[in-house]
């Protein structure tokens, strides 16, 4: 019937990339309408996009794309940010994922619970950003574009301070009511009919105290799981208004109608409606409290950026807002104030505290020419510098986008968690309906005593009937297997650990990088520019008889003054690091593939290799075993000539970084299997890996079979780590389990590589696993804390020790024990906090704080 | 059908009355005396139980049917 094909029917404009010509049009067009599904389809070269006229159920969005990709045509996709409140638990963060993933053209999206964070990966042209706020608003989430910088934090604050004073104003209704709701329900127990007096006992007074406490306080439950069933969802708030709703309408039917059969008045189950209530409220309370402090390595990040600047314009200085700098303006910084942008020294030089940004907390050096970070604080000294990057591409928003991305994220690990919190909600009444069946029919006849009990109360249940009996049971259960602390186990402790790297300059691209790297069992570096300095430094000066080494370098670096190969400068800053006064040769001429000639306070100098000597007639017999040495532990020996006779031998070569056989030790304790891979020769190689302390080399290897070398390593069952530039090493990072991307300050964006180690200092290595593996350890704790809290507290919620005992756990302490478990992982997780990677042990920490020493391992 | 939300409430809604229906002859079936309070309070917690558990099922199988 063509009314009803009309009817399922959809249409899209998907835009595409690439088409240059009619016959890209009529391609696509006649590839899309051979596809099966397809009904019509129009493409407009101008606009650059293809409608599609399509059957929904028999091809898919994806498909279509595929179909056009296969063409060789891009089919661009867009990315949007998203702040959802609401949210509670794992059900609920698979809703949302549920609802906007069924949406056609979303590719991807993560939700993350404890940043209230969702990113959708959509095409354009098939489904709108409204589209896609209003399936997660349509679930009854608060839904808003993500806001960025200041604006989020100004906004996230607010929505905290308003989530804390709404459950606070909860908290003022259901405790005091409840309190008194309870001693009413007890005055008859111990010494309290002494001092509480009759009318508390009354059940009418205790159903008027109760109600409040269930339609102001509980009302939230009532109304989140109503909008939830009506889209067809289910989470953890249906569970509570099931739990408070049954135990307060039993109550109130005993309470009105006693001769119904629900147990009669002495069944009037008021405390348990009006604790529930209060107790679950005490734990939104309390989650609210904590979770913005989970997230807090974000807002640090951006509480640091300063709002205003001083720029120069128009030849005179004045203070505009640093939003409002553009590149190429001119900067001053006085000593004290925060770099507003990032840009390059032009004029003066300070010590600048780079240590909100790469963890370093010695003050850096600046001089004319060297880059500065935005939001780093200048020290000593005034100057100016011109702004190179602003707005959202300075190195700081660049990592908060990092950082952002990373906590949206999904462990591997958190996978089995979120499938059975997901299915948790549906799981649990199914269970709640069995409890019943099973005490209706069955428990209540075989196992009832008179001698009936609530846990930790004196509540007699011995006239409570089959009926009421069943109820309470299966209430409980309702109660008790509240998925919170599963929900929060996983992405809290993530939240945590991707913030305290951070905090060191450590940037993980995801959990999963987060995962990978706390399963490492070797770590491969790149030599050049990871362990060595890159350039070559002076190491050596051997002088002849008749020479002095000052002499010897005075004359070396004269020559070498003008040179501007790599040797002759790191002769001359050799030199000057000596404190050598260099001066300027009269003569130089530079021979190639030999050395250099220079001409000096009247004296000849020849300054290069064996050749050079070979060439000038220079006898260097007696210099041969020093060169031989040098040579043999990777040194580029020189020798060097004054008036045709032997002066002596420099060496130059390239220098391990500081700090770096510190690391490697590290490594080696923490049981990891160090490797270094270069494609210089075996004799240098390992000349420089005896002074990093490493045994294993790959020497001789080219660029491109790094990558081969990796997955050699990872054949033998290894978990490999590359620690690379992330340049010309990025086939070997993309092919590591975990690639560790070494940068320098502001080149921080680099693609390639999980692990991202601001400043290039190989401790940070060390601290990366260390701050991975405390977060796995985080990680599993909650875990197993919330896997034994459930599989502990369901049976015995259900009944298990009854028959045994005679005692049942009471829905508000059920209640108490799940508000207790997504807390206890909450504040578990906040240990995290505390921990201090052993590298930084000992180091002043970041802004200034002294570092508490922590015994062995800092964080169990 | 064509209207998938009315077609989802017809669904689990028989289903949970259904279900409360089967408790209800099951309290006679076990031979055991039930007060009569027992019998329909136990049949509306059965009811509001499987209407939670069928809801979310239901609906999410009839929007997908009618997408």
């Amino acid at each position: 019937m063509p009314v009803k094909e009309e009817k399922i029917m959809k249409q899209i404009s998907i835009p595409v990339e690439g088409m240059t010509c009619a016959a890209c049009v009529a391609r696509v067009e006649r590839a899309l309408k051979n596809t099966p599904g397809v009904a019509d389809t129009a493409v407009n070269l101008v606009t650059g996009k293809v409608s599609i006229t399509y059957d929904p159920q028999k091809v898919s969005v994806e498909q279509l794309v595929k179909t056009i990709r296969e063409l060789g045509y891009q089919v661009p996709t867009g990315e949007i940010h998203l702040t959802v409140r609401g949210m509670s638990c794992a059900a609920c963060v698979a809703r949302v994922e549920r609802a906007v993933s069924g949406l056609p053209g979303v590719l991807n999206v993560a939700v993350s619970l404890p940043a209230e964070y969702a990113r959708v990966t959509f095409y354009p042209g098939t489904v709108t950003p409204a589209q896609i706020r209003e399936a997660i608003a349509g679930l009854g989430y608060e839904v808003a574009e993500k806001a960025t910088g200041q604006e989020a934090l100004d906004r996230e604050r607010q929505a905290r301070r308003q989530e804390i004073h709404r459950q606070a104003r909860n908290m003022w209704v259901a405790w005091p009511l409840s309190l008194l709701v309870m001693l009413g329900m007890f005055r008859d127990v111990w010494i309290l009919p002494r001092f509480v007096p009759e009318f508390m006992g009354n059940t009418l007074f205790l159903w008027a105290l109760t109600t409040p406490v269930v339609f102001i306080a509980g009302w939230q439950f009532f109304v989140h799981s109503f909008n939830g069933l009506k889209k067809g969802a289910t989470d953890m708030n249906l569970l509570y208004a099931t739990g408070i709703g049954a135990a307060y309408i039993i109550a109130t039917i005993n309470t009105f109608w006693p001769g119904a059969g629900f147990g009669g008045k002495g069944a009037t189950f008021f405390e348990s409606a009006a604790l529930l209530t209060a107790f679950i409220v005490l734990g939104r309370y309390l989650e609210a409290l904590t979770r913005g402090r989970v997230s807090e390595a974000i807002r640090k990040l951006l509480n640091l950026q300063p709002k205003t600047a001083r720029v120069i314009r128009e030849g005179r200085e004045m203070e505009i807002a640093a939003l409002d700098v553009v590149p190429g303006d001119v900067v001053v910084v006085r000593p004290g104030e925060s770099i507003p942008v990032d840009g390059r020294v032009i004029e003066g030089h300070s010590a600048v505290d780079e240590s909100m940004i790469t963890g370093e907390s010695i003050p850096v050096e600046k001089k004319p020419g060297d880059e500065v970070i935005g939001a780093t604080i200048n020290k000593t000294g005034t100057f100016k510098f011109e702004a190179t990057r602003v707005g959202r591409d300075t190195a700081l928003a660049r990592i908060i986008r990092l950082v952002e991305d990373a906590q949206a994220t999904r462990a591997p690990v958190q996978r089995l968690a979120d499938l059975v919190a997901g299915h948790f909600i549906a799981g649990v009444h199914v269970l709640a309906l069995v409890v019943f069946l099973f005490w209706f029919f069955y428990g209540y006849h075989a196992f009832f005593r008179p001698d009936s009990h609530f846990i930790l109360s004196p509540y007699s249940l011995a006239q409570v009937g089959v009926f009421g009996f069943a109820l309470l049971l299966s209430v409980t259960t309702l109660v008790i297997s509240c998925p919170c602390a599963l929900g929060l186990a996983t992405p809290s402790a993530m939240m945590a650990g991707t913030g305290k790297g951070a905090e060191n300059g450590i940037l993980f691209k995801g959990a999963d990088a987060v995962e990978a790297t706390a399963a490492l069992q070797a770590v491969l570096f790149d030599k050049t520019g990871t362990i060595t300095r890159g350039e070559p430094s002076l190491t050596n000066v051997v002088p002849a008889p008749g020479f002095s080494q000052e002499e010897l370098l005075r004359l070396a670096a004269a020559a070498e003054k003008n040179s501007e190969h790599p040797l002759g400068e790191a002769i001359v800053r050799g030199a000057e690091k000596a404190g050598v006064a260099v001066e300027e040769a009269e003569e130089f001429e530079a021979i190639p593939g030999h050395g250099i000639k220079a001409r000096y306070q009247g004296r000849t100098i020849l300054l290069g290799n064996r050749r050079l000597m070979e060439r000038e007639g220079v006898s260097i017999e007696t210099l041969l075993p020093s060169v031989k040495s040098l040579e043999q532990d990777g040194k580029t020996a020189m020798f060097l000539a004054v008036d045709g006779q032997a002066a002596g031998v420099i060496a130059v070569a390239d220098t391990i970084k500081e700090h770096v056989p510190q690391a490697i030790a590290r490594l080696k304790k923490m049981g990891m299997q160090v490797i270094m891979i270069t494609g210089d020769n075996r004799r240098t190689a390992e000349a420089i890996a005896r002074q990093a302390g490493i045994e294993s080399v790959l020497a001789e290897v080219l660029p491109q079979d790094k990558a081969e070398e990796v997955r050699r390593l990872q054949a033998r069952g290894l978990r490999v780590a590359m620690v690379g530039d992330g340049i010309n090493d990025a086939p070997a990072l993309a092919a590591a389990d975990v690639g560790m991307a070494i940068g320098t300050g502001t080149d921080i964006a680099k693609e390639t590589g999980e692990v991202i180690l601001i400043k290039a200092d190989l401790r940070d290595v060390v601290s990366a696993i260390e701050i991975a593996r405390a977060t796995m350890r985080k990680v599993r704790q909650n875990l197993a804390w919330a896997f034994v809290y459930n599989s502990l507290g369901i049976p015995i919620a259900a009944g298990l020790l009854y028959p045994s005992t005679g005692l049942i756990v009471s829905p508000e302490l059920a209640a108490f024990f799940m508000a207790m478990s997504s807390v206890s992982v909450t504040l578990n997780t906040l240990l995290l906090k505390r921990f201090v990677p052993s590298m930084k042990r000992g180091q002043r920490k970041t802004r200034g704080e002294a570092a508490q020493p922590l015994p062995g391992p800092a964080l169990r | 059908m064509n209207n998938p939300a009315r077609t989802s409430v017809l669904i689990y809604t028989g289903i949970s009355l259904a279900a409360a229906l089967l408790f209800l002859l099951a309290t006679y079936a076990t031979g055991i005396s039930y007060p009569a309070v027992a019998r329909i309070g136990g049949a509306v917690w059965v009811f509001i139980l499987s209407m939670i558990i069928t809801m979310p099922v239901v609906i999410s199988n009839v929007n997908k049917r009618h997408t």
